[in-house]
């Protein structure tokens, strides 16, 4: 209480270092305000004020960081301060080491050649780049793929579809398979799942893109020949079918191997700035950053220009997510300390499988789903075993309740596709195929027109399958 | 080596225009007709977080665009050449050298940057970029600069009359022959051409004294034949040798010949050579205040 009262008027609290658990029952529920403000400016500046947005997210990201960290600092010192190197070292980090190391390696490999889009090489590039997402993540292989698909379809009438189709599969649903595919699964990983386990998404995971990609056929084949194409197009300029850059594979492979490797084994610990590190955490990253650094060494400048290869998009996600893990602490506290904590109320609410599934699933549509995971992964925590360390709750919930793992983990990485802002890909997706001339639909279009409707049909399918 | 069409890129920096003018003298050398290219950064329109594209803001700096390159249009229309405008999104090097290999242009024309930093260049990364891997000659226009001269005072530089007196720093190389090709097709632009070797320290370093007068009595015979081509084109040429570091040699004698622009051939280096050797044509480009003609 002493400590809530600290923070609200910013005056000195209590200095502990290494007392998360006591800070999550300290908290008062308005030290989320930060975090929730932080996800409302992703989900709200880029549809009301874009242009603002574009130039000032970063301004916006770390008001909302210090909003947070400079009262918490006050109220808690060093304990706020480790909390902050914490979830910065141990997760940011690593998070973005991992995305900007695949999304290094992933814009090195260029597919090209004369692809004519037909709906079977269409629904094929779809599934390829769903099986892709797992291993070289979901912005990869959206990478990859897009420009490639575009261009093979560029004499088409009807394109929007197959790129909101592209967001389903390639850049969401196909992430699901390992913790490479999708954030929130690399930052359970983090917390201690294990790399394979992840397959155990695998039912899920056939059943979302055996749906969607049999759906996504019909629908091209219903406007291929409602466009009256009998044949695709001669335009006289052949082009064999090639991967260029394919030896960035064998990066790709060692980002595989090194994350891999991380999760196999242990090698003691390792302390930087007070934070305890697993060895085998820090030599998996630096092997990530040498697979990126041998990938831009290795492909030539030309290739990756041909791929449009910028560093843009992986610098927002650095911006943001400082803002985002920053202002989601003491929501984690909180959520961590199960009854304890301030937000009980949401604890008892979400008890069964289908309920974190479908409201994991719904915040992460709309907010960023890598924290919603970690949320609701914090919310499971805090309600079957309040108080036990991180990792020893992990395990346990994956021994003697993983149903409510599975929910989590499908609801963040399915429901990511239900808005343009529920997975960093889905809007790099979107921008690439506007300035290809593709009109994509609005917010609301995408929403109402496309993802409600074809989605939701399919979660309930998912729900009534895997969940109840 | 006619120059017929030239790509002329642009970020509307100052006295861009002017810049594009001092090129309206290389009409009487054949000059048909000026592609002007703008690239909107893809960043400024593109990848907005969590939002996608901006499609009005791309539609306005178009227009915006093109109404600013429609007033050069007519400018050049008055000294008689054709021109064309090529707007597009895109990241600016390979957008340049696509559009300089699509339109099949004679000469890419780049900007410099105000000499600033530790290095104090004139040439930016970009422009380096392009120097380095252009297929076509590039001219590293430099309208108007400011520099220290040696004893620390700022000059300001105009250079507006670029094609009467270009000097042709000759490493009697392939490139650097084909440089002379393209001077010598530009007779009724250019006053005269100062013809110049610098004999390198890297050479003269590792030869005696009988070697160097032999290399200077080479040096000074392939230089009149250098003069001689010119003037069998009907230009007016003179020999100038030098020796020391070459690029500072090549800077010096543009000086003391009161140079117009510099001429020079260059070999394409991959990235590492880049990195770690330079090359004296991307020297002279970053150092002199001279407009910097480079022929690959």
């Amino acid at each position: 209480m002493k400590a809530a009262l600290s923070f609200l008027l910013v005056m000195p609290g209590p200095a502990f270092a290494g007392g998360g658990a006591e800070m999550g029952t300290s908290l008062p529920l308005y030290s989320v305000l930060p975090f929730a403000g932080m996800l409302l400016s992703i989900a709200l500046f880029p549809l009301l004020a874009p242009k603002f947005w574009h130039h000032h997210f970063g301004k916006v990201s770390v008001a909302w960081a210090f909003l947070l960290a400079v009262p918490l600092t006050v109220a808690y010192r060093g304990a706020a301060v480790y909390e902050i190197l914490h979830i910065v070292l141990a997760d940011y980090v690593p998070f973005l080491i991992l995305l900007g190391s695949l999304y290094t390696v992933s814009g090195g490999i260029l597919l090209k050649g004369s692809l004519r889009g037909t709906p079977g090489l269409n629904t094929g590039i779809l599934a390829i780049g769903t099986i892709l997402a797992s291993w070289m993540g979901t912005t990869g292989a959206a990478m990859l793929l897009i420009r490639p698909l575009l261009r093979a379809n560029a004499h088409r009438t009807n394109r929007t579809f197959m790129v909101v189709f592209f967001i389903f599969l390639v850049a969401n649903v196909g992430g699901s398979l390992t913790p490479l595919g999708d954030p929130p699964l690399f930052l359970g990983f983090l917390r201690g799942v294990p790399f394979f386990w992840t397959f155990n998404l695998a039912p899920h995971f056939l059943a979302a893109a055996g749906i969607l990609l049999t759906l996504y056929y019909f629908f091209d084949r219903h406007y291929y020949r409602r466009e009256g194409i009998t044949e695709a197009p001669d335009d006289g300029v052949k082009e064999p079918i090639r991967l260029e850059g394919s030896y960035n594979f064998l990066f790709l492979a060692g980002v595989v191997g090194a994350v891999l490797l991380s999760g196999m084994v242990h090698w003691g610990e390792v302390s930087i700035l007070g934070v305890h590190r697993g060895l085998q955490d820090v030599v998996r990253d630096g092997l990530l950053v040498f697979m990126a650094v041998l990938s831009l060494v290795f492909t030539p400048r030309t290739l990756r220009e041909a791929n449009a290869f910028t560093w843009f998009p992986i610098q927002e996600v650095a911006i943001l997510f400082i803002g985002i893990f920053i202002t989601m602490i003491p929501c984690l506290k909180i959520l961590q300390a199960g009854a304890q904590g301030q937000l009980a109320f949401l604890i008892a609410a979400v008890r069964e499988p289908i309920h974190y599934f479908w409201i994991t699933g719904l915040l992460s549509a709309f907010l960023d789903n890598a924290p919603t995971y970690l949320t609701f992964l914090s919310t499971a925590m805090g309600g079957f075993y309040p108080g036990v360390a991180e990792n020893e709750a992990v395990m346990r919930l994956i021994n003697e309740n993983p149903l409510y793992l599975l929910a989590i983990s499908a609801g963040a990485v399915f429901f990511g596709a239900l808005t343009y802002i529920g997975n960093a890909p889905n809007f790099m997706v979107r921008s690439i195929a506007e300035e290809a001339g593709t009109p994509m639909p609005s917010f609301f279009g995408y929403l109402l027109k496309y993802s409600l409707p074809i989605l939701g049909s399919v979660f309930v399918l998912i729900s009534l399958i895997f969940f109840v | 080596m006619k120059i017929e069409k030239i790509l002329f890129p642009t970020k509307f920096r100052q006295s861009a225009l002017a810049a594009l003018e001092t090129l309206s003298p290389l009409k009487n050398a054949g000059l048909r007709e000026v592609v002007l290219q703008y690239v909107i950064p893809r960043d400024e329109v593109g990848f907005v977080p969590f939002g996608g594209y901006l499609k009005d803001e791309e539609e306005r700096l178009r227009e915006e665009t093109r109404i600013r390159f429609e007033g050069w249009q007519h400018t050049l229309a008055a000294h008689g050449i054709e021109s064309k405008i090529v707007i597009e999104v895109g990241d600016q090097v390979p957008s340049i050298l696509a559009t300089a290999e699509k339109e099949k242009v004679d000469l890419l024309v780049v900007g410099k940057k105000h000499k600033t930093g530790p290095e104090m260049s004139f040439v930016g990364t970009h422009t380096m970029q392009l120097i380095t891997r252009s297929p076509v000659p590039t001219l590293v226009s430099k309208h108007m600069v400011e520099y220290e001269d040696g004893g620390g005072e700022l000059v300001r530089c105009l250079n507006d009359r670029i094609f009467e007196r270009p000097m042709l720093a000759s490493d009697w190389s392939a490139p650097s022959k084909r440089a002379l090709e393209m001077l010598a097709s530009l007779k009724n632009v250019v006053e005269k051409v100062l013809v110049c070797h610098v004999i390198g320290v890297n050479i003269s370093k590792n030869l005696d004294k009988e070697g160097l007068h032999r290399l200077e009595k080479e040096s000074h015979a392939r230089l009149e034949q250098y003069c001689a081509r010119l003037a069998a084109a009907g230009i007016a040429a003179e020999p100038h040798l030098g020796a020391g570091k070459s690029a500072l040699e090549i800077i010096r004698l543009s000086r003391e010949n009161h140079a117009t622009m510099i001429v020079m051939g260059t070999t394409g280096k991959d990235r590492i050579h880049q990195l770690f050797m330079g090359s004296n044509s991307h020297r002279v480009a970053q150092l002199s205040e001279l407009p910097t003609l480079l022929v690959p």
